[in-house]
């Protein structure tokens, strides 16, 4: 509330600077600086792609982009502020697969269908990777170790709400197996535990593992996307192998649902431009990144279709406790 | 070899005058940033880390490290003058550094703030060069049952270390302990004690409680006080510490130092657990601990030098293990990435001249604040000039703007200013106020190893007894609770010998 108001009298400012009197149209859009809202800490995966893609955002924009971090409650405090935004194209922000599980798993938490995704910046398959000196060296030799002792794989991951505990629970669900699903709070401590031999598995993405798995410590067994990973060519998806498990986090950046079209029109293309620059993609890469840049119907296809996967796998684990379907 | 490639890069950096110019202006903002309430030395990185994509890699790394060891200082002035901390890792500075600039040694606790850093600093990055591997390897030997351990020592090291009566200060840490669980639950999110509201399904940050519970408490006791009780300006006094008085800290500073760097290396621990360990071991080891709280040295010098190696302590796992050990690192691995540097064991062997740059850069950004930090030292204490209602008015401004500011919520506005009615109320009872702190920082941590220990063994609680250093840790903490009992024991025991 004190936040619209605020920018209100931003906006008022600009005006009375006389920003509203240069040759623009009446409509011009945007007039005023947009707020990107990212549901994380300052530092974390999401904030950093953000902040980079808004970077190269501006230079498409008449306006400043500002990003601000809005983080609690595993992502759903930040995805509510832009819920309850005013959907005038002026704050937007983004999000990836937490706010699908978090829709069904907090009744304070934004519906789906409040929201209206604008782009995908990139996905992030999930993999499973165990450690080198667990002996197993591929899939089939996971499933033969989870199917001989159940439990027996003690895998670290997310806290429920998190995508790599979905992907664990996926994965068990998939494959009809049992792990021992250890939780941490987020990705770094997981990494950690899984060097320091806490956890001998874990289902985390591959950015965090590439290194390690480079370095022989640990070992990618597949990645659950189409294509193999860029950062690891030579570990196999599961498709390859002959399963069709294919599971994707992804960040996109949406608004709350109702912006006017032409307004969504002009945020999608300058987005989009922002993501075909050369010098964007470069450095998405170099993070590790697997860009898969696409715009507002690409982005509604993608998070309808992860949420029907992960809907009844949901459910399933009776993490399904708000808005059954 | 290391060490060549670090006097080489050295000299480099020295010979070029722009990136003089970075690291002075990296230093000049982080110090800025850090003093300000609620911009924790991360959201500072964040902030400029956009800045940082323009410069070639060296420089980029060298500009954010600046940002980030001076704003560890930074957070120290606010501390010191205004009773905030302007980061977590300052918030015990201000318990001993508040009342020594109330009592005229504004000076005094800036700079032995400021030298403890440097000390501290130079301990971690010299910890960090030297045996980064062997650090690494003795945080990875740390974990959940460790951790649990490590945090019932470290609250049963504060319930005996929170001054006056010991029962005061276990009643306020339960309290602190059972803030902590309010919120997601760390392990399964599902909400707990937010009765079901919106607002406190986030939980109850550690900043708008500190902000309140210090910075707002103590303006309303200067209210509650009238136009009487506003007390006169304090001087600031000399700058310098007499060297005597500096030399006699040297103990505290070294273990300070080593503490930091330790916990600092360890993945998800953090500056704000780094200095309460360091507060509440100095506080214990101290001959004179009811001094602890009114402007006691020690307990600026330890912290300070804690907070500041803990800078070197994060980088460890980051260059040894390509795991950022803290959202900070967290930010500056994001900068090397997107520089296409990946920070790693192979960083080592790949590229070992950026590997002396990353230590030439933290060196240059410790000594340049040391610079930078003393240059500047009397325009801060200027703050102290300022007439009191209008300084009052201030502080409690930058309470509301720091609350807001650390996640964007106006919740933790409404958080700030109730603890600061339960901070001014606890001053009134004689309640001591940091053992809230402590139990908040500590309290969730030790639930969310304690459990996470539990599922890892089955529900076996024998695995606490097992691991060495788990046990190590609960024989230590069962010697601080019994060594009272056991010493009027023994007296007891004697006298009756005797007699």
């Amino acid at each position: 509330m004190q936040r619209r108001q605020f920018t209100g009298y931003l906006a008022a400012a600009a005006c009375a600077l006389g920003v509203g009197s240069l040759s623009a149209p009446a409509q011009a859009f945007p007039e005023r600086p947009i707020t990107m809202v990212v549901a994380w800490p300052a530092g974390g995966g999401h904030d950093t792609v953000t902040r980079l893609l808004t970077e190269f955002l501006e230079q498409e924009l008449p306006t400043s982009v500002v990003v601000t971090n809005v983080p609690g409650a595993a992502g759903a405090t930040g995805v509510r502020q832009v819920e309850e935004a005013a959907a005038d194209g002026y704050t937007l922000g983004v999000l990836g697969l937490h706010a699908t599980a978090q829709s069904y798993m907090n009744e304070n938490a934004t519906a789906l269908d409040r929201l209206e995704p604008l782009a995908v910046i990139n996905i992030e398959p999930a993999a499973l990777a165990v450690r080198a000196d667990t002996g197993i060296e591929d899939f089939a030799g996971f499933l033969e170790f989870a199917r001989a002792n159940p439990g027996g794989i003690i895998n670290g991951n997310d806290s429920p709400g998190g995508f790599s505990f979905l992907n664990a629970a996926f994965i068990e669900n998939y494959f009809d197996i049992q792990l021992t699903k250890v939780p941490y709070q987020g990705y770094a401590p997981t990494v950690a535990a899984l060097v320091s031999g806490e956890v001998m598995a874990t289902t985390l993405p591959v950015p965090m593992l590439a290194d390690l798995h480079d370095a022989g410590e640990v070992r990618i067994l597949g990645v659950a996307a189409e294509d193999r990973h860029f950062r690891v060519p030579e570990v196999p998806t599961f498709t390859e192998l002959g399963h069709g498990y294919v599971v994707t986090d992804y960040v996109m950046v949406y608004g709350p649902a109702g912006i006017p079209q032409d307004r969504r029109d002009a945020l999608e293309a300058a987005l989009m431009a922002a993501m075909a620059s050369e010098a964007f993609q470069e450095r998405a890469r170099g993070m590790g990144l697997m860009l898969q840049p696409g715009g507002a119907d690409d982005a509604a296809a993608l998070m309808a279709a992860m949420d029907d996967l992960v809907y009844p796998i949901m459910e399933d684990a009776d993490l399904v406790t708000v808005r059954a379907r | 070899m290391i060490a060549e490639l670090f006097l080489q890069t050295l000299l480099d950096y020295l010979a070029m005058p722009q990136m003089w110019g970075l690291a002075v202006l990296g230093v000049a903002i982080g110090i800025v940033l850090g003093a300000l309430p609620g911009v924790s030395s991360t959201m500072a990185l964040a902030i400029l880390l956009p800045v940082s994509f323009g410069m070639e890699p060296a420089q980029a790394m060298l500009f954010l490290i600046a940002v980030f060891v001076a704003s560890v200082y930074g957070g120290s002035i606010s501390a010191i003058l205004i009773n905030i901390p302007g980061t977590p890792g300052a918030i015990v500075t201000q318990f001993d550094g508040y009342p020594m600039a109330q009592a005229g040694r504004a000076g005094h606790a800036l700079s032995l703030a400021l030298i403890a850093s440097t000390i501290g600093g130079l301990i971690g990055l010299a910890l960090l060069v030297t045996l980064a591997p062997l650090v690494a390897g003795a945080a990875m030997s740390f974990r959940s049952p460790e951790f649990a351990m490590a945090t019932v020592f470290g609250l049963v090291l504060l319930s005996f270390a929170s001054g006056g009566s010991v029962f005061r200060g276990i009643l306020v840490g339960a309290v602190g302990v059972a803030l902590g669980m309010v919120g997601f639950d760390r392990l399964t999110d599902i909400g707990r004690f937010d009765f079901n509201t919106r607002a406190l399904q986030g939980g109850i940050e550690l900043v708008p409680v500190t902000v309140g519970i210090f910075g707002l408490a103590e303006v309303l006791r200067n209210m509650a006080a009238g136009p009487q009780g506003i007390p006169r300006i304090p001087p600031i006094g000399s700058l310098l510490m007499p060297a005597r008085a500096l030399a006699r800290l040297w103990a505290p500073v070294a273990r300070g130092g080593v503490i930091g760097t330790f916990i600092g290396a360890i993945p998800a621990a953090g500056s704000a657990i780094a200095v309460a360990v360091t507060y509440a071991q100095e506080k214990r080891l101290s001959r004179r601990p009811e001094a602890f709280g009114k402007g006691e040295p020690v307990g600026i010098a330890a912290p300070e030098s804690a907070n500041s190696a803990s800078v070197g302590g994060s980088f460890v796992p980051m260059m040894t293990l390509g795991i950022p050990g803290d959202p900070i690192t967290a930010v500056l691995m994001g900068a090397l990435l997107i520089h296409g540097l990946r920070p790693g064991p192979m960083l080592f062997a790949n590229n070992p001249g950026f590997v002396a740059g990353i230590y030439v850069a933290v060196f240059f950004a410790i000594v340049l604040t040391l610079l930078v930090g003393f240059a500047f030292m009397r325009a801060f204490t200027a703050i102290l000039r300022v007439p009191r209602p209008l300084l009052f008015t201030i502080i409690a401004l930058l309470c509301v703007v720091g609350a807001y500011a650390i996640r964007n919520s106006i919740v933790d506005v409404y958080i700030m200013l109730i603890f600061g009615v339960v901070g001014y109320v606890m001053m009134v009872l004689r309640l001591p106020p940091a053992p809230l702190v402590f139990g908040l920082i500590l309290g969730p941590i030790m639930e969310e190893n304690l459990r996470r220990t539990l599922i890892l063994s089955g529900g076996r609680w024998e695995v606490f007894i097992e691991r060495p250093i788990s046990l190590t840790l609960i024989l230590l903490s069962l010697a601080v609770i019994l060594s009272p009992l056991l010493a009027a024991g023994w007296r007891g025991l004697r006298s009756r010998a005797q007699g």
